[in-house]
């Protein structure tokens, strides 16, 4: 254990019953999350999906419609204000006017206790650009030197919304290597991504949302293994609801009149004991939709 | 407030090359202009004013809003561009952020009012003595109050592509309604009534008081109080529901 888990121990985040709608359209709907102290989450979800609506009312840059939110036992306002977490914004811009060094400086002294401003370069791997215009920077380093700015506060935990969107496959591993230095010292992130592989290389652990809500979370594998469900779909005569969830390689059921789509975690189990269950049963289909399409979709945005 | 933080922001603001040409040098140089195009040198208004001095309290109220106004409308970029996020994930609260943004433009008007001061008294013949040049500087430097408030409701209001074009419209209206560029005396009636409700008016006024007997100070501090309310109330509101929706 190191001494900033021992310090913080308890809950890092925990998000509860959080929702928010922009005018008609739920953004969040209903997100309930803790993370402990030390964990590395991946937060999954195609563009439209809540997580970067979840980001802002995790860090009080929005006020959730209902739901509560805490960050090591305080609001979020709180802990932003005590330099407890520090955040990489998807769009977060940096000043045309000023060198690296100076935006740095400018949000370091704005800080309780900041990092000297020359070592949060350091560990954001942008030393070198310290006297660089933020203007003659490439998306990359951009990209870098935003997680300077989250790092200069020295935080215990760091959110990232998509910090690796702009890089390139070799500045992406540098960028995780630096992440790496900051996790080994115990700390905890929580990172927005829609490249499936990024969250399954660096995360504990993965919460897939999709639609304003968590449809998925646990350790990498836990999710692989639910995401590898198929639905099948069927007109079974007479059958009940009750019947069907109690075949085998089905997790969830449908039904509407005759028509049942079954959500399975085995399609073939399940198919086999539905034929001898319901021998009448016609029109099947199985698909790979649900969770997977949603990780189709994404792993499809990775070869752009 | 941060004292570092409102010095790195006049770093940035010294470094942006079109504040230092537009709100430092053009005063002075049309102070200079107008001298010469109006052979001003020992021509005394009846009220004993010398046109010269006139014309530099002129182009110092010309000067003195146009950087807080620049300063101010800069915030409509950073509102823009995500950078007040950035911000926002700091201690630094709302009403910080814009008492730091004030400070800058108190501080940005500075060098405009000193050089047309400065190219006054070293080549225009304006013969002020120490306490009466005190007072004008003061005068000026106070009277830039509501201008910084008008720069920051412009910064909040407008959008980053349309801050330019309101900066530099307002500017100008407040400069001709302000009789800055046409005196008052030679304005119709309407224009000067228009004229007498104007802050630009009275900070040059103001700036006149301890020159010349005569002037309404009283008026002039009610006037342009009333602009630092009115403007600093919607400076509030505003910003209020602007972080609001964020």
């Amino acid at each position: 254990m190191t001494q900033t888990t021992a310090l913080r121990a308890g809950t890092a985040v925990a998000l509860t019953g959080l929702h928010k709608r922009y005018g008609e359209v739920p953004a969040v709907d209903g997100v309930d999350l803790v993370i402990s102290p030390g964990e590395v989450v991946a937060l999954l979800g195609p563009n439209g999906a809540g997580k970067s609506t979840t980001i802002d009312m995790l860090l009080g840059l929005t006020t959730p419609d209902s739901g509560e939110v805490t960050v090591f036992g305080q609001t979020a306002r709180e802990a932003v204000v005590d330099g407890v977490v520090g955040a990489m914004l998807q769009n977060g811009s940096l000043l045309e006017d000023a060198t690296v060094a100076e935006t740095v400086g400018l949000v370091a002294a704005l800080h309780r206790r900041p990092l000297p401003v020359a070592e949060a370069l350091r560990r954001a791997d942008v030393a070198d650009l310290a006297n660089r215009r933020c203007t003659k920077l490439s998306g990359g380093q951009k990209q870098r030197v935003r997680f300077a700015l989250a790092l200069v506060c020295d935080p215990d935990l760091l959110v990232l919304d998509e910090p690796t969107v702009a890089m390139d496959v070799e500045t992406r591993r540098q960028f995780w290597h630096g992440m790496r230095e900051f996790t080994d010292l115990g700390r905890t992130v929580l990172f927005a991504t829609h490249y499936l592989h990024e969250a399954q290389e660096f995360a504990d652990r993965v919460v897939l949302m999709r639609a304003g809500r968590v449809v998925a979370d646990g350790s990498v594998a836990e999710v692989r293994a639910t995401v590898s469900g198929r639905t099948l779909r069927a007109v079974v005569p007479g059958a009940t609801a009750a019947a069907l969830r109690t075949l085998p390689g089905v997790r969830e059921v449908e039904l509407r009149a005759d028509r049942a789509a079954l959500a399975c975690t085995d399609s073939d189990l399940a198919l086999r004991a539905l034929l001898v269950a319901f021998p009448t049963t016609h029109d099947i289909e199985v698909n790979a939709v649900g969770l997977e399409d949603a990780f189709l979709a994404l792993t499809a945005e990775e070869d752009e | 407030m941060n004292a570092r933080f409102v010095g790195l922001e006049l770093l940035r603001a010294v470094r942006n090359a079109r504040y230092l040409i537009f709100s430092i040098m053009l005063p002075a140089v049309l102070f200079v202009l107008f001298v010469n195009i109006y052979d001003a040198k020992d021509q005394v208004f009846p009220n004993g004013l010398a046109v010269t001095t006139s014309l530099m309290l002129n182009m110092a109220v010309f000067g003195l809003m146009s950087g807080p106004l620049a300063t101010g409308a800069r915030i409509a970029v950073e509102r823009g561009s995500g950078w007040q996020r950035q911000l926002q994930l700091t201690p630094m609260s709302s009403s910080g952020y814009v008492l730091a943004k004030g400070a800058l433009g108190m501080v940005v008007a500075l060098p405009g009012i000193l050089l047309v001061s400065l190219v006054g008294g070293l080549f225009e013949d304006v013969r002020l003595s120490a306490l009466q040049w005190a007072g004008v500087l003061g005068a000026l430097w106070l009277a830039t109050l509501p201008f910084v408030l008008l720069g920051i409701v412009i910064g909040l209001l407008a959008t980053a592509d349309g801050m330019q074009a309101v900066t530099g419209v307002l500017s100008m209206l407040f400069g001709l309604l302000g009789g800055i560029w046409i005196p008052v005396e030679v304005a119709p009636g309407w224009l000067a009534d228009v004229m007498r409700v104007m802050p630009t008016y009275w900070a040059k006024e103001l700036a006149t008081a301890p020159v010349v007997p005569g002037v309404a100070v009283g008026q002039a501090v009610l006037v342009l109080l009333a602009w630092v309310l009115v403007l600093g109330v919607v400076a509030a509101r505003r910003f209020r529901t602007d972080t609001a929706r964020v």
